[in-house]
């Protein structure tokens, strides 16, 4: 037990430094896939085919493959086409795409639940239709999203641990690493999975006390 | 409503037609009235009053007919401009009858934004014609609130508010008070007869016969999508000649 907590204690700065990568590479993915979702969300709304079926594909290819294959995709195969992106960089690239193509259906989803009568309410007050989705729409389809949104987060974080197949170090490489250095797998691997836990349990019960928040503001 | 002296179409409707697929929803249906004039429809359910209101403010397109409205012409089956449908919006207000206040607005910004976007007032010009509105339909003291801790009564008169902000020429009711208990219905009724006493062209939609009989100038009542009836409140509301109108005056009166 001693001897565990002591290769926990040693271990710790190592495993917390990846654990900041993992979150970084989380934060980033979802800084660009999110906005990047919204925007899907409402192309594939739009009237324009060809606009509508380019991000139809986007979303389907990003939903449909694997997000490990994206990943090596994005490092093994863009420099194929002349792209050499870092390991972070083609970690950030192909976990942004999973996340635009997730969220902009969670997105979507939301914006549908926006009562008919409010965009109509939008054009009949004159607004274009722009500015009907910027301040009408858009905030309180957000809002229908925000605990799916903040749940898909959670969900993020535990998947960027797929980075180590891209020699990113974030957490799992670090405790793998660790892991073949001292044949101690077991232990480092559960110090991992309570570090994970540490963050992903609170976070749960943050989206949970936030989606009753929104619950009782709603109209 | 500025407009005095002689009397001036402020809408005309010329054979107008709607279907929703197979189902012909209006079929025929002419009319005009002059500006400050306050016409009442009314008819059965289904009977196309709330696609007629939709069609005056392009909410649908109509397919068949002429709509003037606040001089900007609608044919049927041509696109109508963006300059023309920015004009139309602009000139007619529409009172819904679930409201549809922005929820995640406070009462204030629900009927500042849409003057800011829309007529370009600042933010300051426009807060003060809303709290003046607010003043005129008694709610002065809700300015600051979401829309979710007034009463429906409170929603509708706010709504009404947001409308009139934009200054339009007509305001167009869709059963302003059928989501409300009669006696809130009674308080936006106040207001909208104010409306009305004030000079304001409406077209009100209504279950509310008293409203229509005492407030209004004309009532049309319309049928099957057509208007079966049609002229001086008191005469087609007490006289009505056909006996549909009479069956259906009959049914409501004594409900
Ligand atoms: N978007 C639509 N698609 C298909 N049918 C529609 C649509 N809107 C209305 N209708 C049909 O058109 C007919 C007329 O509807 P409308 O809402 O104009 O009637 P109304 O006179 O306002 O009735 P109510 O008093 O119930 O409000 C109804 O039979 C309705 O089912
Ligand atoms: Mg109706």
């Amino acid at each position: 037990m001693n001897a565990t907590l002591s290769f926990w204690a040693e271990s710790l700065p190592s495993l917390i430094s990846g654990m900041v990568v993992s979150l970084e590479v989380t934060a980033a993915a979802l800084a660009i896939g999110v906005p990047l979702g919204l925007v899907a969300a409402l192309l594939v709304q739009s009237t324009v085919r060809p606009l509508r079926w380019v991000t139809l594909a986007v979303v389907e290819i990003g939903r449909g493959a694997p997000a490990l294959i994206l990943l090596q995709l994005a490092y093994y195969g863009l420099p194929y086409s002349g792209l050499q992106l870092s390991s972070m960089g083609s970690a950030i690239a192909a976990l942004s795409w999973t996340t635009c193509a997730y969220t902009s259906e969670i997105i979507r989803a939301g914006l549908q639940a926006v009562p008919r009568g409010q965009s109509e309410a939008a054009m009949t007050l004159g607004l274009s239709r722009l500015d009907a989705l910027r301040f009408v729409i858009v905030p309180q389809g957000m809002r229908v999203a925000a605990p799916a949104l903040l749940g898909f987060a959670i969900l993020m974080l535990q998947a960027s641990s797929l980075c180590f197949a891209i020699a990113l170090p974030e957490l799992l490489s670090k405790a793998q690493l660790i892991g073949t250095m001292t044949f101690r797998y077991m232990e480092i691997l559960l110090l991992a999975a309570l570090l994970y836990a540490a963050i992903c349990i609170p976070a749960t019960l943050l989206v949970a006390a936030i989606e009753r928040r929104l619950g009782k503001h709603a109209a | 409503m500025e407009r005095t002296g002689e009397a001036r179409l402020i809408v005309e409707v010329k054979g107008l037609g709607k279907s929703f697929g197979a189902h012909k929803v209006l079929d025929g249906v002419d009319f005009s009235m002059r500006a400050g004039e306050v016409v009442a429809v009314i008819g059965p359910s289904g009977s196309g009053k709330s696609t007629l209101l939709r069609c005056l403010n392009q909410l649908e397109q109509h397919d068949e007919g002429l709509i003037q409205i606040c001089g900007i012409g609608m044919q049927a089956g041509l696109p109508v401009p963006r300059k023309d449908m920015n004009d139309l919006r602009r000139s007619a207000g529409m009172v819904f009858q679930s409201f549809n206040l922005f929820p995640h607005m406070t009462v204030l910004r629900n009927i500042s934004l849409p003057q800011e976007r829309v007529l370009g007032r600042s933010r300051a010009q426009a807060d003060e014609r809303s709290r003046a509105l607010l003043e005129r339909v008694g709610l002065a003291g809700k300015a600051d609130q979401y829309p979710a801790r007034c009463s429906g009564g409170q929603q509708q008169r706010i709504a009404i508010a947001r409308a009139l902000a934009l200054d339009p020429r007509i305001m167009l009711f869709d059963e302003p008070t059928s989501a409300l208990d009669p006696e809130i219905g009674l308080e936006v009724l106040a207001v909208m007869q104010e409306l009305a006493e004030a000079g304001m062209s409406m077209i009100v939609v209504t279950h509310e016969m008293h409203f229509a009989e005492t407030v209004s100038d004309r009532v049309i009542l319309m049928a099957e999508g057509r208007i079966l009836e049609e002229g001086p409140s008191a005469e087609v509301m007490r006289r009505p000649k056909t006996a549909r109108a009479q069956q259906f005056l009959h049914a409501v009166l004594n409900r």
